[in-house]
């Protein structure tokens, strides 16, 4: 088990590395010269080269990226251009909303998919499962920033119940930031609980069928309790390895979430960072992201290894 | 002997004349995925060449009207009518979906059946590189790319290729192994068929089917990805419209005008909803086994 997390966190390292070369390069090969970017076509050349000077743009891509990834290593990110703040800061702030938002979406997509992927796979045959592959099918289907308008429409302007928009932190009052969460949790839950779910029903559905089903039955275990029981565990896997590709949508949801309902974290700093052009703030943002999305990789991977006993066994004997 | 000859042969032109009667009653999702698509791509298309109103023509005399007989979906904020909007946005959306899409086939569909030719330990390096693209979601490329590229329909497109390359690589590189694995392969190989020979020839057109259903996912995944950017404004730029940026317009007119974001975005639901559900029976259809397990 511990070998399987240390390879999975070197691994992590190592993919930490390369995506922080593809974030630095994105930025360079494209759009040329990036002091001209961060001040527009009609600076003068003085100011450019001020520019320059101050953000190390005149040394090469190389020891540009060795500055750049000490800097991550240090904890030094340097200062912004036009928000004259420090990066590293401002970045470790706007932290909290983000990770409430996407570990409290995953804490509520995950048991809800499970229930309803299990339910609906025990009555597959009938009306009551296929039903919730549809809701589920059309839970897909929505953008998470139209449903973010719906709700808004709905608990906020209609039924008054929720705040639209705002963001407490919840060292400062729970319940307050308990209340301006509900909308954006749920928001950005539903997608990835829509999808989790037809994981889990396709996956029960092929479990029920499985001999160990027999036997659990045969033992004196109702269908529900050995779906339950055992069904249900086996089930939970295609989740961890699917899950890769839904925690970056997940991550991505976040950065439109957080911009609809006005949450200050590192989304809407992208997204004003990107308005701005402030490249140097766009590229440790980009590798922040990366590393919350890897790091949610990393627990999907020791889930993988706890829930499914043949990986732990098969792995520890290597 | 002749008897059951003449049976088949019956049942042949039968099945062929009741194809689509018989596939409509396998898989249902594929007639309602057709209907929806069908629906959104006639009215985009008849937008190139007519609709209701001028989509253009702004009146602000007539802003934010309900909608009524003269303007079936109301106005816009600018006295624009909604419908005309919808119907040329549409354009934006499905041509960077469609062109996306088409990059994300093409190239993946070639790195993965490349993939599955060389040997293991291209295997392993390709599966670590192509895992670093999978998780590098379109939108943080597309925002990384819209800071250099400034925003616009380009970095969209770059960013939604940008991951489709790699998910659609991954998800052809298993299934091609396995066929690379059968006996018919080994014999062209003997016949001293050359590599491409049994890639393009031999594997691709029995890994067909997946790439079919992956292909239809992706256009539902890419209409998402563009209507979120287009909302972000990152996406479509004045005066090009997208459903993403009628939504990013209506936004703080949600509690005056609710028509003017429920419906836009409706649209962009049908047709997500429309191209998973011709996916999803196009998998039933195609390959019963292979059903939902597509990606994006």
């Amino acid at each position: 088990m511990i070998r399987i997390f240390f390879r999975s966190f070197i691994l992590m390292i190592a993919s930490a590395f390369a995506g922080s070369v593809v974030i630095f390069v994105l930025l360079r090969m494209v759009g040329g010269d990036i002091a001209t970017i961060m001040l527009g076509t009609k600076a003068t050349p003085e100011s450019l080269a001020i520019l320059r000077e101050a953000f190390g743009l005149n040394r090469s891509w190389v020891e540009q990226y060795l500055s750049w990834i000490g800097g991550v290593f240090r904890g030094d990110l340097g200062e912004a251009y036009t928000g004259q703040y420090v990066i590293g800061t401002e970045i470790a702030q706007r932290l909290e909303p983000t990770l409430i938002l996407t570990f409290g979406s995953l804490f509520i997509a995950i048991p809800s998919a499970l229930i309803i992927g299990v339910y609906s796979a025990m009555n597959f045959k009938r009306w009551r499962g296929a039903s919730v592959d549809a809701v589920a099918q059309v839970g897909l289907a929505i953008p998470q920033f139209f449903l973010a308008l719906v709700f808004v429409l709905v608990f906020a302007v209609h039924l008054g119940w929720l705040p639209a928009t705002g963001y407490v932190s919840v060292f400062i009052d729970p319940l307050v930031a308990l209340r301006s969460m509900v909308l954006p949790i749920a928001t950005l839950s539903l997608g990835i609980t829509a999808v989790f779910t037809r994981f889990v029903r396709t996956s029960m559905i092929e479990q029920m069928n499985e001999d160990y089903m027999r036997t659990a039955k045969a033992k004196g275990h109702t269908v529900r309790s050995a779906a339950i029981v055992h069904g249900l565990r086996n089930s939970a896997i295609p989740l961890t390895t699917t899950g890769v590709l839904q925690i970056g949508a997940l991550i991505a949801g976040s950065v439109v979430v957080e911009n609809v309902f006005g949450i200050p974290g590192i989304g809407r700093l992208l997204l004003t960072s990107v308005m701005t052009r402030e490249a140097i703030t766009v590229q440790s943002l980009a590798l922040v992201i990366l590393l919350i999305i890897l790091s949610m990789n990393l627990l999907m991977d020791v889930l993988y290894g706890l829930l499914d006993p043949r990986i732990r066994h098969k792995e520890g004997r290597k | 002997m002749k008897d059951s000859d003449a049976s088949t042969n019956v049942n042949e032109t039968q099945s062929a004349r009741n194809f689509l009667i018989r596939s409509a009653k396998k898989s249902p999702q594929l007639i309602l995925g057709i209907a929806l698509t069908g629906f959104v791509v006639t009215i985009t298309v008849v937008s190139f060449f007519w609709t209701p109103w001028d989509p253009i023509n702004i009146n602000v005399e007539k802003r934010l009207l309900s909608p009524s007989f003269s303007h079936w979906f109301g106005t816009d904020r600018l006295g624009r009518d909604l419908l005309s909007q919808i119907m040329v946005g549409g354009q934006n959306t499905l041509y960077v979906t469609l062109v996306s899409t088409l990059i994300g086939v093409v190239f993946g569909t070639s790195l993965g059946l490349a993939a599955a030719g060389s040997g293991p330990r291209w295997g392993v390096i390709f599966t670590r590189i192509s895992d670093i693209g999978i998780a590098l979601p379109s939108i943080l490329i597309a925002l990384v790319l819209a800071t250099t590229l400034g925003p616009g329909r380009l970095s969209v497109i770059v960013a939604i290729s940008f991951w489709f390359v790699p998910v659609t690589a991954r998800v052809v590189v298993g299934p091609a192994r396995q066929i690379l694995s059968l006996d018919f392969v080994e014999a062209a190989m003997t016949h001293g068929r050359s590599r491409m020979y049994i890639l393009f020839r031999q594997v691709l057109p029995n890994i067909a089917p997946i790439v079919i259903v992956q292909t239809s996912m992706m256009l539902a995944a890419g209409i998402l990805i563009e209507a979120s950017l287009s909302f972000l404004g990152v996406g479509a730029q004045p005066p090009t419209t997208s459903w993403g940026k009628i939504l990013m317009d209506s936004q703080s007119l949600v509690q005056e005008a609710p028509y003017y974001t429920l419906l836009p975005g409706s649209f962009v639901v049908i047709t997500v909803l429309g191209f998973n559900l011709l996916g999803d029976g196009l998998a039933v259809l195609l390959d019963p086994q292979q059903s939902q397990k597509g990606v994006a």
